[in-house]
């Protein structure tokens, strides 16, 4: 009772409190005594963009949905929380039954972005976990994390003790299981974390050394013991309409950033990007079928009461059937007033039927990502969008009545040029043309045109994971020089901060020392780094210092072909040398094709029947 | 015709604010699979209001939504479906199928009952103390807030009922569409009375709302 009083006191103070009261709609709330197994879902950041986040769901459910483990979900509390925490000498809390994070049998970390790391210590710390692996004892929790970033484990490996890397489907369920056993047969830390580095897709960092040379690369990643596999292959789930999918989704009181159903349509990407990390992390391309899909659709409109389903994918455009798709469920949800949107559209996919059908419930502003302003450097990083194609996509558009239009450009890519940044300025006055070109009287008025410009961060586990990232300098450069030729009348133009974009770039592709910077930049009070009012860069800077590592070695170096990566020991399906080829066909600024058009040999052949487009004789 | 609905909004849940909680009866409204008119327009909503905004911060055991149906349904079936479509914290205790022609519940609001949990033990009981001296005043000044100021008005004609037992006051205080005497004032007013001069932390319960009858008595909204 005390617990609740203190909480209640707490939530009349802090500024926004719907966000830490729970209680909303499908949160599942069992038992805590009639599940053997405790799994403490942690996202961190806030309520608001964790409640925003797919995966988070999925799992929620998949956890939620065994006979014998429960979920429970944690946020990052803003930081007037966490002074008022402090104040009451109160430990964080899950949302629904309001336990301490150290209460859990397994307490888990969705890794989705960089900028999330320090949350995972202020989450540990608040939580009453100690915050690195070495320093936990048989009591403390088995502390484990997934997603895009668990890809390169080694910037966290002091503090995780296992890492799933790849789908988390089916890994979940067995990694659950293993920590059940040790929690019964009362078997040590050890013996379970041994255990859990036998299954495939579980990486345990602690039972792996690492040996540098001495200019800082990574010399060797030796497993400790012969029991543990000396690569680490991601899972891979065959089938997505025999696995997980939830057919209830918590329905916030509080407006979050994706206030909505997320149907997955489909996984993975076969366009080849090669800046993206999800287009390969993600891959082989597995599309959801359309009955099962309708079935979802019909059943979580029916749990949730939401307004709107998003189709979500990194590339929706790309279904096999999406026109179908769109007609059949707008048939089917009509009557219940729901409206249907595509997040990610490809310009080059953009089906003028589909954006007709589309218009039919709800308009929107479009969106389109054309990432670079110049053919030549669109070449180079095989985003495989025309001029031509983009204008035609804008004016049908346009005739079809949007009339406020975002275009996403990344700056910073290597080989890139003055001439490409102008580039993105001459496309945005092409597309303004293209609007005035339709006849007064069939536009529909108020033209916007928002042009928003990220700093480009080199990631593993794509062919640009050996290149330099320009340093901020060159970066602020950059901008001045956009926000010069992006003075065009009706273009809004967005920039991204570069100082947060360098430090982005020094963890993505950092090893395990940067373990240390982090610990040291948290001690300091770095914390929600995501976010613009909490970014302390002069403080990440003083741990880098006191740590003796320089962020440009991470950050702005190039890599030579033959440098043993932090992350070589995690196998993502693609091998590094289909990157290499990769590499070598952007400095000659030449394409590669679709896989939809031919097998490529990125190495997702290796696992047997997964990939549709996969040719086993390829290399 | 139309559905009259009494409903919880729980403590746990105090912090929600009123838009969200219309925003959680209408996706509620859509899980249940009742036959709910939608306005018509561009972005058609279903037609739901409530009784009163209940503010941030407060709980309401007997808050009131009016439901227009596209076809008849029976109170029992619309209870039943309604709560399993609802959260724990918002729960449906009556419904009462009406007329479409029966007046608009915010236009027949007359009063709010509250029950005032006061934190602090030693607050509670100078404030309780101070009820008499207070009631027995001809006017009781509280500042009201405005949208741009604070203005100085007499709520002593907006005070029903005022009682108390253990650490929680009871009121019954005027509420329509045209003036209110928030809790908020009245235990301002109060605390002056007291020569309190902290701040009261209190857990404000709105127990009730009322309209009035024939003879001018009040009586619950829901059943006039």
């Amino acid at each position: 009772m005390e617990l609740n009083d203190k909480i209640e006191k707490i939530l009349e103070k802090v500024q926004k409190a719907p966000r830490y009261t729970g209680g909303e709609m499908n949160t599942a709330v069992k038992a805590w005594d009639d599940c053997p197994l405790h799994f403490g879902f942690c996202f961190p950041d806030t309520y608001e963009v964790g409640m925003s986040h797919l995966g988070l769901k999925i799992l929620y459910g998949l956890i939620n949905n065994e006979s014998w483990s429960l979920c429970e979900r944690f946020f990052m509390p803003w930081t007037d929380m966490i002074a008022l925490m402090e104040e009451e000498n109160l430990p964080l809390l899950s949302m629904e039954s309001r336990r301490p994070l150290n209460a859990f049998d397994v307490v888990g970390f969705t890794l989705q972005y960089e900028m999330s790391f320090t949350n995972i210590l202020a989450m540990l710390k608040m939580g009453g976990i100690p915050l690195e692996s070495r320093e936990r004892s048989e009591t403390d929790p088995i502390v484990v994390a997934g997603g895009p970033c668990a890809f390169n484990p080694e910037p966290l490996a002091d503090f995780i003790d296992a890492f799933m890397i790849g789908d988390g489907e089916d890994v979940m369920t067995e990694l659950n299981r293993v920590i059940l056993e040790r929690k019964e047969k009362g078997l040590s830390r050890e013996e379970c974390l041994k255990s859990l580095a036998k299954l495939e897709g579980v990486y345990v960092p602690s039972l792996y050394d690492v040996t540098y040379n001495e200019d800082g690369t990574v010399a060797a990643v030796t497993p400790k013991c012969a029991e543990v596999p000396s690569v680490i292959r991601k899972r891979v789930v065959a089938d997505l309409n025999n696995t997980y999918y939830p057919e209830k989704i918590p329905v916030p009181y509080t407006e979050v950033i994706f206030d909505r159903i997320m149907l997955e349509i489909m996984r993975g990407c076969t366009r080849g990007c090669r800046f993206c990390q999800a287009g390969i992390l993600y891959r082989p391309v597995r599309e959801r079928s359309m009955e099962k899909l309708i079935d979802l659709a019909e059943k979580l409109v029916g749990a949730t009461g939401y307004e709107e389903i998003s189709l979500s994918s990194l590339s929706s455009g790309d279904y096999s059937c999406l026109p179908e798709l769109i007609r059949e469920l707008m048939k089917r949800l009509k009557d219940k007033r729901v409206s249907i949107s595509l997040p990610s559209l490809r310009i080059d996919s953009v089906l003028k039927e589909s954006l007709e059908e589309t218009q039919q419930v709800k308009k929107t502003s479009l969106t389109f990502a054309p990432e670079a302003g110049t053919q030549r450097m669109r070449d180079v990083i095989n985003k495989g969008v025309t001029e031509k194609d983009l204008l035609e996509k804008v004016r049908d558009a346009f005739e079809g009545g949007w009339s406020s239009v975002k275009l996403y450009f990344m700056s910073g890519l290597p080989t890139e040029t003055d001439a490409d940044l102008d580039g993105i300025a001459d496309l945005a006055r092409k597309v303004i043309a293209e609007y005035f070109n339709v006849p007064k009287t069939q536009r529909a008025k108020g033209l916007r045109v928002t042009v928003s410009v990220s700093v480009f961060v080199p990631k593993p586990f794509t062919p640009f994971q050996w290149a330099a990232q320009d340093t901020v300098e060159e970066n602020l450069r950059k901008q001045e020089h956009l926000k010069q030729v992006l003075n065009i009348k009706g273009v809004t133009f967005h920039w991204h901060e570069p100082y947060v974009s360098f430090l982005e770039a020094c963890f993505a592709r950092g090893d395990r020392r940067m373990g240390k910077v982090l610990r040291t930049a948290y001690e300091k009070g770095c914390i929600l780094d995501g976010w613009n009012e909490t970014f302390r860069y002069d403080l990440w800077m003083e741990a880098f210092k006191e740590c003796g590592l320089d962020p440009a070695f991470y950050a702005n170096r190039e890599r030579p072909a033959d440098e043993i990566l932090p992350w070589d020991h995690i196998d993502c399906g693609v091998t590094k040398d289909f990157f290499r080829r990769e590499k070598e066909k952007s400095d000659r600024a030449e394409t590669t094709k679709d896989c939809r058009k031919g097998c490529n040999g990125c190495g997702l052949q290796r696992w047997k029947g997964v990939c549709s487009y996969a040719n086993a004789g390829s290399v | 015709m139309r559905m009259l609905a009494v409903f919880e909004k729980s403590e746990r849940i105090r912090h929600i604010g009123h838009l969200d909680i219309q925003r959680s009866v209408q996706r509620g409204l859509r899980r249940s699979g009742l036959p709910v008119a939608y306005s018509k327009g561009f972005n058609p909503h279903i037609l739901v209001t409530f009784a009163s905004a209940l503010s941030t911060g407060a709980c309401g055991k007997r808050e009131i939504m009016d439901v227009t149906m596209e076809e008849e349904v029976s109170e029992a079936v619309f209870l039943e479906k309604m709560n399993r479509a609802m959260p724990q914290e918002m729960q449906l205790c009556e419904a009462r199928a009406v007329d479409q022609k029966y007046p608009a519940l915010m236009a027949s609001l007359q009063a709010a009952r509250y029950d005032l949990l006061i934190r602090d033990q030693a607050q509670a009981e100078k404030l309780t103390g101070a009820i008499p001296g207070m009631m027995a005043r001809e006017t009781v000044t509280a500042m009201r807030k405005t949208k741009t100021a604070l203005k100085e008005c007499d709520i002593k004609p907006l005070i029903y009922e005022l009682t108390a037992e253990g650490q929680h006051i009871f009121a019954t205080l005027v509420l329509t569409e045209r003036e209110a005497c928030k809790p908020g004032m009245l235990i301002e007013a109060l605390s002056r009375e007291a020569g309190l001069e902290s701040e009261v932390r209190m857990l404000i319960t709105r127990t009730g709302l009322y309209g009035k009858n024939a003879e001018g008595s009040l009586i619950p909204l829901e059943q006039m």
